[in-house]
């Protein structure tokens, strides 16, 4: 017998807008005003939120925070291709994604000052943010395994970065998903590192898209600082989803224009010409242009949005800084029943508390 | 109000004002930036929450500032502005919590003066660390850095500058008293925390010592031999990695020797890995680099390692974590001179060697008068820890091993 190739396979890379703010007219999503002017609000609305964290920040009203800046497009894109009843899974750094889900501002601002009351912003199907780096990949299969067998029709979205391709829980998920044709769809948020880690050296493969075609799936890579791909290439991944077609795996290639968190330094990394380069794939900024074009946006509109904006992330920060934590709930919250190691735990946090109000 | 320095990294300090981006006087808006801060992790913008007039800058480029302290005074709008006259620069802390513990003004700028020089170095909390590690007194470093910020190549660079003449000072002339031909050199740097170290480890270790001596004529044939392909490897061959090997064999088979103490726990740590110190001696001092895991590493490897770090070590370029990690050390004092000398144990480690220099001795081997290589041996040990015995015994594995070298190969890896 004839050695042979026995398996071909490709990946597709998504732009529908440049980053001068061309559009392929042949792949445009027929989107009308009112939704383009809701993905533009929001990208402008993530942006402040995220300047104004990071002030809170440096002032010290508000402990470690990871900043979006740049990821608006993967962000608001594909949270608005999902249907409210779609299960959300977002990580640490999806605080636009959060936004556009409806999770009100003053929640999302109060989880980063330090307060676990703040998921009480929270109620399925928006899942808790997960710090430790894939776990929620796990849970995402999980629901959407669920709902495959509940016949609901519903899809699972799991966000995570480019790091989380290398852990266990994702190959896990992955090939969990591929085997059971699970409704999810797995939404990576590729801003070339892991903290420090460059993106080449996370893994040898040319994509991450690519890793889907081993768990017997399609994986596609998208512009993800064009948030009409993101929007376009999410949608159909969540529709094949919710009509049994399997799961997605979307890469979104995109940049980190900011710090890892407030606590790094990336230009201990990377040099801040490639930061440059980067900036001028604003995702902002080209959806801002096509707007423009559309007739939509002017001077006038955006300082009205802004000043719209930035009163609701004063008013969400007033809120948000003027609630007093109740101690208790980071303990109620954790099992439905609380196990009486935990009530211990949390006796004597409580009596700490008052001794210490006493003195 | 009053603009603090927060904790803006994650359990940070102190941070050190690089940059002031506002005036005294100056209207500035909420949110906008004050200064940059350079703390450990990264240079920040501190931003004010409020908008109004800064009628304050709470120090000056360079200072260090502690998390919690004050930065700057904002006087709010409408508010009166605190009067321009700079009040004694006080550290926020001391702020008092009741009336009438109030300290009295008067000596407050007393409490404050001995910290302003050092203050005044502009230099990240890395860099002083360098400085106290290598015993660089910070405030007489030159800084090459931006803003004539000190850099550790600075400090490395102090450090390496030929020793400055003993600062000599003048006998101080009083009435009636003779003058004693005398003069005071200031203790600092190396020599300093030779002290320092030599008090601790002699005053907490209560050490025996225990010598002996080896018949090395078969290790000196050994080395002469070889020396001349180590040579063409561009590596000199000494007799001490030769030690080093037979010492190791030593510790493997006597692990009380390659151990530390944790009096606090009342602890012996026997350590599985084994690095041994060398003591060199330099201009400045005894500084002992560490050949690290040095059970895995060949006789060659370790000769070209000692030389490598005995050259950083004497042009002080040896990096930190070459000097740390221990578990037994090796002072050879026979290259200068001395039959025997009792050496002080390197903490944490628990026993050192100290090796001497090899002479030509008549020795009676079966009845006969022969000329010998003879090697001094002796081993300071913490009483703590070990006893005698077992000192003796490590030294017996160590002659049979420097005696008969040939042995060194049947524990090759």
């Amino acid at each position: 017998m004839p050695r042979q190739k026995i398996l071909e396979m490709s990946v597709d890379w998504l732009q529908i807008l440049d980053p001068e703010g061309n559009v392929d007219e042949d792949l445009e999503p027929a989107l009308d005003k009112e939704t383009l002017e809701k993905f533009y609000r929001n990208m402008v609305l993530m942006r402040l939120f995220d300047d104004k964290a990071l002030k809170l920040q440096r002032q010290g009203r508000m402990l470690t925070y990871g900043s979006c800046l740049g990821h608006e497009a993967c962000q608001i894109g594909s949270v608005f291709a999902m249907r409210p009843e779609d299960w959300f899974f977002p990580y640490f750094r999806q605080h636009g994604a959060q936004i556009a889900r409806g999770i009100p501002m003053k929640f999302i601002y109060m989880y980063w000052m330090g307060t676990e009351d703040a998921n009480m912003g929270l109620a399925p199907p928006n899942f808790t943010v997960a710090i430790p780096v894939s776990t929620q990949i796990l849970h995402a299969v999980g629901v959407a395994w669920a709902a495959k067998i509940k016949k609901q029709d519903i899809a699972a979205a799991v966000y995570f970065g480019d790091g989380a391709t290398s852990e266990g829980d994702f190959h896990e998920g992955m090939n969990f998903a591929g085997v059971f044709k699970t409704p999810v769809v797995f939404l990576c948020e590729n801003n070339q590192y892991a903290i420090s880690l460059p993106r080449e050296k996370q893994t040898a493969s040319k994509t991450l898209a690519q890793k889907a075609l081993a768990y017997g799936f399609d994986g596609i890579q998208v512009d993800g600082n064009d948030v009409l791909a993101v929007y376009s290439a999410t949608k159909e991944a969540l529709d094949k989803a919710r009509s049994g077609g399997g799961p997605t795996f979307i890469e979104y290639f995109t940049y980190r224009l900011g710090a890892h968190t407030t606590s790094d330094d990336p230009t201990k990394y990377r040099e801040n010409a490639e930061v440059e380069e980067w900036k001028k794939k604003d995702p902002v900024k080209r959806f801002r242009i096509y707007l423009e074009k559309k007739g939509i946006w002017s001077q006038g509109y955006e300082d009205n949005l802004i000043k719209e904006c930035s009163d609701l992330i004063e008013k969400a920060v007033e809120e948000a800084e003027a609630y007093t934590p109740v101690v208790e709930n980071m303990f109620r919250y954790v099992y439905e029943e609380m196990p009486p190691n935990l009530k211990e735990q949390m006796d004597e946090l409580m009596s700490f508390i008052a001794k210490k109000k006493g003195e | 109000m009053d603009i603090k320095f927060p904790d803006v990294g994650e359990g940070i300090t102190e941070g050190t004002i690089v940059k002031w981006l506002v005036k005294e006087g100056e209207d500035i808006k909420a949110d906008q930036a004050v200064a940059e801060i350079e703390t450990d992790k990264a240079i920040v913008e501190i931003p004010s929450s409020k908008a109004g007039k800064i009628t304050r800058l709470n120090g000056k480029v360079g200072d260090v500032i502690k998390v919690g302290s004050i930065l700057a005074a904002l006087a709010l709008p409408g508010e009166a502005a605190a009067p321009p006259v700079k009040p004694p620069e006080v550290r926020p802390e001391v702020k008092p919590e009741k009336p009438e513990v109030r300290v009295p003004e008067v000596e407050i700028p007393e409490v404050r003066a001995p910290e302003k020089a050092a203050g005044r170095v502009l230099a990240t909390p890395s860099t002083r660390r360098l400085a106290r590690e290598l015993g660089a007194d910070i405030t007489k470093v030159t800084g090459t850095g931006p803003g004539g910020r000190v850099m550790d190549e600075d400090v490395r660079k102090f450090m390496e500058a030929p020793a400055k003449p003993p600062e000599v000072k003048p006998p101080e002339a009083a009435v009636g008293e003779i003058k004693l031909p005398e003069e005071r050199i200031q203790i600092t740097g190396i020599r300093k925390t030779i002290g320092e170290r030599m008090v601790q480890s002699f005053f907490t270790a209560p050490h025996v010592f225990s010598m002996d001596e080896a018949d090395v004529t078969e290790l000196v044939r050994l080395r002469e031999k070889e020396k001349k392909i180590a040579e063409e490897r561009g590596i000199k061959l000494t007799y001490l990695p030769f030690i080093v090997k037979a010492v190791i064999i030593g510790l493997k088979q006597h692990p009380y020797l390659n151990a530390s103490m944790d009096s606090k726990k009342n602890e012996i740590i026997l350590k599985h890995y084994y690095n041994i110190g060398i003591a060199v001696d330099t201009p400045e001092g005894l500084i002992v680099p560490v050949i690290k895991n040095a059970d895995r590493k060949s006789i060659l490897e370790i000769a070209g390692e000692m030389q490598k770090l005995s050259e950083e070590a004497r042009s002080r370029k040896i990096k930190l974590p070459d000097l740390k990690g221990n578990t037994f050390t090796i002072t050879n004092i026979g290259s200068i001179g001395g039959l025997f000398s009792t050496p002080i144990i390197n903490l944490p480690d628990v026993a050192i060697l100290g090796v001497h220099r090899i002479r030509d001795m008549p020795v009676v081997i079966e009845g006969e008068i022969k000329i010998r290589k003879i090697l001094p041996l002796v081993l300071s040990f913490d009483h703590r820890v070990l006893d005698g015995a077992q000192a003796a015994r490590f030294m017996n594995t160590l002659k049979d091993h420097l005696e008969d070298p040939d042995l060194l190969l049947l524990d090759v890896v």
